[in-house]
């Protein structure tokens, strides 16, 4: 009615709402001593090189302002990488380079970018315009993934990258974020991206969603959404699991890509993951959370046993 | 104990103890509920003037009885180096002043009181014992005799008979009474007299003197009335008008033999009263009332500050609410603005230029700043240096937009200077940022949402009776930190929530 959900509905279907979000699964699950952990993406990466989890390789941090003036040597050899602040939040600040012509680094939507253009967008980076608060921040340069074909035909321009909620270590609910014409190949689901449902134990898309509208194919390359399969799928959970051992919190968003030489790489954890995925997977997260809050209370397993739980007990719900 | 547990008590706790304040207010100390209400003052003031003889001198006046029902404020003006004072004597209270060394001539001191009724219950008193009757002589004891006759035949009742009596004290030529009103030519003796009569007929009266309350009496002397005991209270009767007088419009300064007022060291002296009604709101005699009473609840508040830091605290006391329409626009209905509390500075702005105005205001010159701020980026400027530069366009701005106000006759252009600029340019920088990274979208809607947050606020905020009503319950504010405290635990869906997943409906 009046194009609002009524509440009894949603929580019959254990649809979570910010509210609950916050106040109960953030607050309750994430100690806030913990949030550097993913919010500062260079600890995140020291972190994951102590605990065995693949990430897309760092080739350098430039931390000063002085460090921009040794950048064009730095990057000279370099043809694809990508530039991100290491407390940028919500995809702030990132910039790919897929192409070098001459003194010109070119994005991906083909638009030319100066190295001085580039030195700006650091020292934009260094200077906090980015992070969380204005506070300084530090620039991180990153190979670029090589991202698998799989998602051919599946996505416009972007990239697709998977999105895994873990409850204290059980991977909960997936969905992988298309990008569009919309959403100007970016993988925001408000500014138009497509929102894919993947199942848990089996990795395939469930239902997609677009502008919060279900939908059935992908709006600009026409490809039926229901054949996508996410490939490595068991690893791709264990990788998202991994990340409970590795931060400690409890409530946690997994942002997972795929590269056709290395496999799933961990791109970034999120202590604040959003609600969007219920919408894509149609199913509330509730009951999942129930279920898993349950079995961590009562044993201690780990990463793969807590996967096939997962796959098992979670999926169905 | 676990947190959930401790909020329930907390809540609990606070909201008991605001209610139960404001109920002691409301019952005890009779605090309006709502601060609209208006009531009757009557401010009369009293003048006595008199020839001081030189030397020492002392001048007191008779002060009203407290009686049940009647406020009464003392307040003197103050009378050119007298000490003064209320001094208590034998029971009775007088207001006193004192001088040692008063030149001669003429002198006056003021007196002001503040007189307010409130409904009251009439208590029933004891009957009070009457007049021991006096010795008469044979003309006078004879004489009312008959009157008691003639009184007994006519079946007069009681009421009737005290205005019969006053009738014929106004007649020279009464058929009863005349006899007698020869030798009881002033008023006293004549109210005398009718008391003796009473007193036969075994009614109880007495004597008093005051001010009749009329709105805009001037240079009035004391008026004499009767009291008369009739079915269990007293009741007033004016005996020039032979008529009887409502308990509300009377206030008794003098009663029985004591003196209206005493002169010490001076001549000559007369007692003027000047009567002026007022229409207040109720709670500022209520507070006036409390504090005369030296009540703790308010002796210990923001009553007993001095004028001016009260109005202070008047606008402090009102961030509150702006803080709670905050909390319910993004907890419960789930409006996103730009910067969490920055919409109550825009709220405090929008107080002093008014909404239409500030909203103009603030348009102008977020969307002005906007503007610059868009060249600005490509300049490439790092981030402190960039807000300082936007701080300087935004006074440069209110300065433009003050400048041309005034010139093209808009006077209200002046007052965006109220408006907080570092604010503003954090505003304009988050809103600029939000634009590159979100869309011109985002930014509408979180402006959008800051400002209906900020009108919102305001509406409450700039509502008099709300004001009045937190100024008067400051205890409200332990109810709505309550009411707060339960919106940051409540873990239900947001309206915008029911909206978001309203296409789960169709799953």
């Amino acid at each position: 009615m009046f194009g609002l959900a009524s509440p009894l509905h949603l929580r019959r279907k254990g649809v979570v709402g910010m509210n609950k979000r916050n106040f109960i699964y953030i607050a309750q699950s994430n100690p806030r001593h913990l949030y550097p952990r993913v919010d500062d993406k260079l600890k995140t990466k020291l972190l994951c090189a102590q605990h065995d989890i693949p990430v897309p390789r760092l080739m350098g941090v430039c931390r000063v302002q002085r460090h921009i003036k040794q950048l064009p040597d730095f990057l000279a050899d370099e043809s694809q990488f990508c530039i991100k602040p290491a407390k940028g939040s919500g995809g702030k600040g990132i910039l790919v380079i897929t192409e070098r012509q001459g003194n010109h680094f070119v994005k991906p939507s083909g638009v030319h970018v100066t190295e001085e253009e580039v030195a700006r967008h650091v020292s934009n980076i260094l200077s906090g315009l980015y992070s969380l608060g204005g506070k300084p921040d530090v620039a991180l340069i990153e190979e670029l993934v090589q991202f698998t074909s799989d998602f051919d035909g599946f996505s416009f321009e972007g990239v697709p990258d998977v999105r895994i909620i873990v409850y204290h270590g059980y991977p909960v609910m997936a969905m992988t974020r298309l990008s569009t014409h919309a959403s100007d190949g970016k993988a925001n689901l408000h500014q138009g991206a497509v929102g894919v449902g993947i199942d848990i134990d089996t990795g395939r898309a469930l239902k997609a969603v677009q502008h919060a509208r279900p939908i059935s194919e992908h709006p600009d390359t026409g490809r039926a959404l229901n054949e996508l399969v996410i490939p490595c799928w068991d690893e791709v959970l264990e990788l998202a699991a991994k990340a409970f051992e590795m931060t400690e919190l409890g409530y946690l968003g997994a942002d997972i890509v795929l590269d056709r030489n290395r496999g799933p790489l961990l791109l970034e954890l999120n202590a604040r993951p959003g609600l969007a995925i219920q919408v894509a997977n149609g199913r509330g997260l509730e009951p999942r959370v129930k279920l898993a809050a349950k079995q961590a209370a009562t044993e201690q397993l780990g990463v793969k046993e807590r996967v096939s739980y997962s796959r098992e007990h979670i999926a169905p719900l | 104990m676990n947190a959930h547990r401790q909020i329930v008590i907390i809540i609990t706790l606070l909201v008991l103890t605001g209610v139960s304040m404001i109920t002691y207010k409301h019952r005890v100390l009779g605090f309006p509920l709502f601060a609209t209400d208006t009531e009757t003052v009557w401010n009369i003031e009293s003048r006595l003037e008199f020839k001081a003889l030189g030397g020492p001198v002392k001048v007191r006046i008779n002060l009203p009885d407290s009686v049940s029902g009647v406020e009464i404020l003392h307040g003197s003006e103050v009378s050119s180096s007298y000490d003064s004072g209320v001094e208590r004597d034998h029971g009775m209270d007088f207001y006193q002043w004192s001088r040692d060394d008063a030149l001669p001539g003429q002198q006056a001191v003021f007196l002001r009181n503040e007189v307010f009724f409130r409904e009251v219950p009439v208590v029933t008193q004891e009957k009070p014992p009457l007049p021991i009757t006096p010795e008469l002589n044979e003309v006078a004891t004879q004489v009312q005799k008959d009157f008691s006759d003639a009184n007994a035949k006519s079946g007069a009742k009681e009421k009737n008979l005290v205005l019969k009596i006053l009738r014929e004290l106004n007649n020279p030529a009464s058929e009863h009474l005349g006899v007698l009103l020869r030798d009881a030519r002033r008023r006293s003796e004549q109210l005398q007299l009718a008391i003796d009569l009473l007193a036969m007929e075994g009614i109880a009266a007495r004597m008093v003197r005051g001010v009749l309350l009329e709105d805009r009496q001037n240079n009035r002397s004391a008026l004499f009335m009767l009291k008369v005991w009739l079915d269990g209270q007293w009741q007033l009767f004016d005996p020039r008008e032979s008529s009887s007088v409502a308990w509300d419009s009377f206030i008794i300064f003098q009663e029985g033999t004591t003196p209206l007022f005493e002169v010490e060291g001076g001549e000559n002296s007369s007692l003027r009263f000047s009567v002026l009604r007022e229409q207040r709101a109720s709670f500022i005699t209520a507070v006036e009332a409390a504090r005369n009473h030296r009540s703790l609840l308010v002796d210990f508040s923001i009553y007993s500050l001095p004028v001016a830091q009260q109005g202070t605290f008047k606008l402090l006391l009102l961030m509150p609410l702006g803080a709670l329409v905050v909390v319910v626009l993004r907890n419960l209905v789930g409006i996103r603005t730009s910067g969490t509390f920055m919409p109550i500075l825009i709220t405090l702005a929008f107080l002093q230029t008014g909404l239409l105005i500030g909203l103009l205001l603030f348009i102008m010159v977020v969307g002005t700043g906007l503007i610059v701020r868009s060249y600005l980026t490509r300049l490439n400027l790092l981030l402190v240096p960039r807000i300082a530069a936007v701080l300087v366009v935004v006074i440069i701005i209110y300065g433009a937009i003050g400048i041309a106000g005034h010139k093209l006759g808009f006077e209200w252009g002046l007052s965006v200077t109220v408006f907080p600029m570092i604010i503003l340019s954090w505003t304009i920088e988050r809103m600029s940022i939000l634009w590159d990274e979100e869309s011109a979208h985002e930014v509408l809607i979180q402006g959008g949402g800051s400002l209906l947050t900020a009108s919102l606020a305001y509406a409450l905020m700039s509502n008099q009776i709300v004001a009045d009503s937190i100024f008067l319950y400051p205890e409200a504010l332990l109810v709505l930190l309550a009411a707060i405290i339960a919106i940051g635990s409540y873990s239900g869906y947001r309206l915008s929530d029911l909206r978001r997943f309203e296409p789960m409906e169709r799953y």
